[in-house]
């Protein structure tokens, strides 16, 4: 059975699925929390905190770009 | 000579099946994205049909299964893999012409399947690899698709849903900009390689190419070529089914939708597996509506998607197994091939007017 169903790279599919669509998607909204966060900061002129959540949604945005870069990059390679 | 034409017209046939891939799947990829208005109708689509283009050339990994794992390329002639493919298009226009996001993959497996069967008898079925490579998968994915859907909402809900709507919901238009496109280009790399696969097959049955050689690249631009362009020419039908039908979802549903199917067709194409883009994309777009409210999703809807996913894997089957046992009738030679395309170019040609008849793309 374990031939016929390939039961590592199933499993390697389903743990990637997971990590990718879970992951990425909760970044992303780490990243328009950030944003929208940052925004109602300025117009509380709270500049710390407004630097602050910008910051979070910066690093988000490097997060979610390196991802879909390397899923991009781990395909071309198989 | 008359392999010669047999073979011209699987090609050709196999690029149509191409098209009406794209045509009939571009809602699996822009549905959401058009109705959370995240991108114009239009647009939305010519990007698909962009990023299909480029996915077809990312990764050969699918159509190598669909060449030489689903059946016995020893016993199959040009003609069962024609056969195949007219049962897999007569099946992808009816489900077209109801408004059903059903799966063109299955179609196009089933229809080889019955087609292979009908020819050489179960002997030339590979059932570890339809199992294991196709059906298993086909279960799975959608499931997975589905759970990430669920998790996922609920988790950018957690995280976003105390901040003013209208930022929230410009930043994930704007994000569903970019997961439209990833989706895409899952969807060129799975769906356009299940092609190339048949038309490898096809050219390995007639002795033109060796077993275990590569897909030529001519096969890859025109299956890239044929995918996009049905994008382009897109199945509004079944955008109005994947969009605004099973639930009616807002731009966060819609990012976590995209991202739950990017994700499971990426890495599927990844190991190899054809799976159903349109049941992974339906999956998701499910998930994302029951991880917010069960009852928004429209279950009866879901219904229906889910009996045509049932019935595509054995109706394409017969459809295959009858095409080829009717091209029998008319001899080994192309005289089959040739009536039976010409049925399906006038069948094909009526279906499209039909189309065009109910007026140009919404603006």
């Amino acid at each position: 059975m374990a031939t016929v169903v390939e039961t590592k790279e199933l499993f390697d599919t389903v743990v990637a699925s997971l990590v990718a669509g879970i992951g990425v998607t909760t970044v992303f909204a780490i990243l328009v929390f950030g944003v929208s966060r940052s925004a109602d900061m300025v117009r509380n002129e709270r500049p710390v905190a407004a630097a602050a959540a910008g910051g979070l949604a910066v690093i988000a945005f490097a997060v979610v770009t390196a991802a879909i870069v390397l899923g991009i990059v781990v395909m071309t390679q198989k | 000579m008359s392999d010669d034409v047999i073979i011209v017209i699987v090609v050709a046939t196999a690029l149509l099946f191409d098209f009406t891939n794209g045509f009939h799947d571009t809602a699996n990829v822009v549905a959401t994205s058009i109705s959370t208005h995240a991108m114009p109708p239009r647009i939305a689509v010519g990007y698909a049909a962009i990023f299909n283009f480029v996915g077809a050339f990312i990764s050969l990994a699918v159509a190598a299964t669909v060449a030489k794992d689903v059946v016995d390329a020893d016993v199959i002639t040009p003609t069962v893999v024609f056969a195949g493919l007219i049962g897999a298009i007569a099946w992808n226009l009816a489900t077209w012409y109801f408004g059903l996001p059903s799966s063109s993959s299955h179609a196009l497996i089933g229809g080889v399947v019955g087609s292979a069967f009908a020819a050489a008898g179960a002997d030339a079925i590979l059932g570890d690899g339809v199992l294991g490579k196709v059906l298993i998968p086909a279960v799975v994915a959608p499931i997975v698709a589905f759970i990430i859907g669920v998790v996922a909402i609920n988790i950018v809900y957690g995280i976003v849903g105390r901040e003013r709507p209208g930022p929230v919901n410009r930043g994930f238009r704007l994000g569903q900009v970019v997961s439209g496109g990833v989706l895409a280009l899952a969807h060129g790399t799975n769906d356009a390689q299940k092609t190339m696969g048949v038309i490898t097959l096809a050219l390995i049955a007639n002795g033109n190419l060796s077993s275990d050689s590569d897909v030529p690249t001519w096969v890859v631009i025109s299956a890239a070529t044929a995918i996009s362009l049905g994008t382009y020419f897109g199945g509004w039908r079944i955008i109005r089914t994947m969009g605004t039908r099973i639930i009616k979802m807002d731009a966060a549903q819609g990012f976590s939708a995209q991202g739950a199917g990017a994700a499971v067709i990426l890495a599927s194409s990844h190991y190899g597996f054809p799976l159903s883009t349109t049941q992974v994309i339906s999956g998701g777009v499910m998930g994302a509506g029951a991880g917010k409210k069960v009852s928004a999703v429209r279950w009866g809807v879901a219904g229906n998607i889910v009996v045509a996913w049932l019935l595509t894997l054995p109706a394409a089957a017969l459809i295959g197994g009858a095409t080829y046992g009717f091209s029998q009738l008319f001899g080994d030679g192309a005289a089959g091939p040739v009536i039976i395309a010409l049925f399906g170019i006038a069948a094909t040609g009526l279906a499209f007017a039909r189309r065009l008849r109910q007026g140009p793309l919404p603006a």
